[in-house]
């Protein structure tokens, strides 16, 4: 039995975390941007994007080898998290009234992106203390390790 | 004495503390994971069932006249199982993931798992004193 393997997990999910972080970011760092892209002669705002999870369920040759030899009984866990997708947010684009604004439509009205900063201000905290959580579980595993080599 | 039967408790408890670290560091992965399910490892109470069994004040056990019959009882070794707990509290994305529990049952199983190397270190420790003597 390998504890190889739960380092393995803490970081998928450091990597999903940090998607995570970078996708928000680039929600933010967008926030007011309406030529995001150029579609039939017209400007689209930006577009609010999204990281899609999913529990990387794979079995390893471990798995399958000890649930055979009969050395754990129920179904064993994953191999941590997988990101399955970047999705977009298909909310309405916010309408603001603006004439003035070179990317106004003939009314006035400017759309721009659907993005909220409040939302993504909460998803950063919590991909945050996410990724602090897998940082406790990855030092643990480490901690384990080396605990087991003491053994002579 | 090299393969007694205190050190293989002592090995398969090792065993089980490690599939039950991986259990939760696969749970404290997929803690923003729309409809996952946690899993617990349960081995302990197994293991207390065996040992007492082992005692001969255990549960009933069958008389085997035949190494080929079937254990009945607690005949055999105690083995992990992996559950997923029906009764936690689910969140709106389907998730049961609970933070403070998995965190503290890590510690915990960190601080079980220390506890079982210095065991086995000790084990072998004393085979060693043994084997040169005692007398140094």
């Amino acid at each position: 039995m390998s504890l190889f393997q739960g380092i393995n997990t803490s970081a998928s999910a450091l990597t999903a975390n940090r998607l995570r972080l970078d996708t928000i970011s680039s929600n933010i760092a967008n926030a007011e941007v309406t030529r995001a892209n150029f579609v039939d002669g017209a400007w689209q705002p930006y577009r609010r994007k999204m990281v899609e999870l999913s529990p990387q369920t794979n079995g390893t040759f471990d798995n399958f080898l000890q649930a055979a030899v009969g050395t754990v009984s129920g179904s064993q866990g994953g191999q941590g998290v997988k990101v399955t997708a970047i999705q977009e947010d298909n909310t309405p684009f916010k309408r603001v009234y603006d004439p003035s604004h070179p990317d106004a439509d003939q009314d006035g009205y400017l759309l721009m992106p659907n993005v909220d900063p409040m939302k993504e201000m909460v998803d950063m905290i919590s991909a945050s203390r996410s990724y602090e959580a897998n940082v406790t579980a990855l030092n643990a595993s480490k901690a384990m390790m080396l605990k087991a080599l003491e053994i002579k | 004495m090299l393969d007694s039967y205190h050190l293989q408790v002592l090995e398969r408890s090792l065993d089980a503390a490690t599939l039950r670290h991986r259990t939760i560091a696969n749970n404290l992965a997929n803690i923003d994971t729309p409809q996952f399910k946690s899993q617990q490892v349960i081995f302990e109470s197994f293991l207390q069932d065996e040992l007492n069994a082992r005692a001969g004040n255990g549960k009933l056990e069958a008389y085997r006249t035949n190494q080929r019959h079937l254990p009945f009882g607690n005949a055999g070794v105690a083995v992990p199982q992996v559950v997923s707990n029906p009764n936690n509290f689910i969140q709106n994305s389907g998730n049961d993931v609970d933070l403070e529990a998995e965190t503290t049952e890590l510690a915990k199983n960190q601080i079980w798992y220390s506890g079982l190397t210095q065991l086995t270190a000790g084990h072998f420790q004393k085979l060693r004193s043994v084997i040169e003597g005692g007398g140094k």
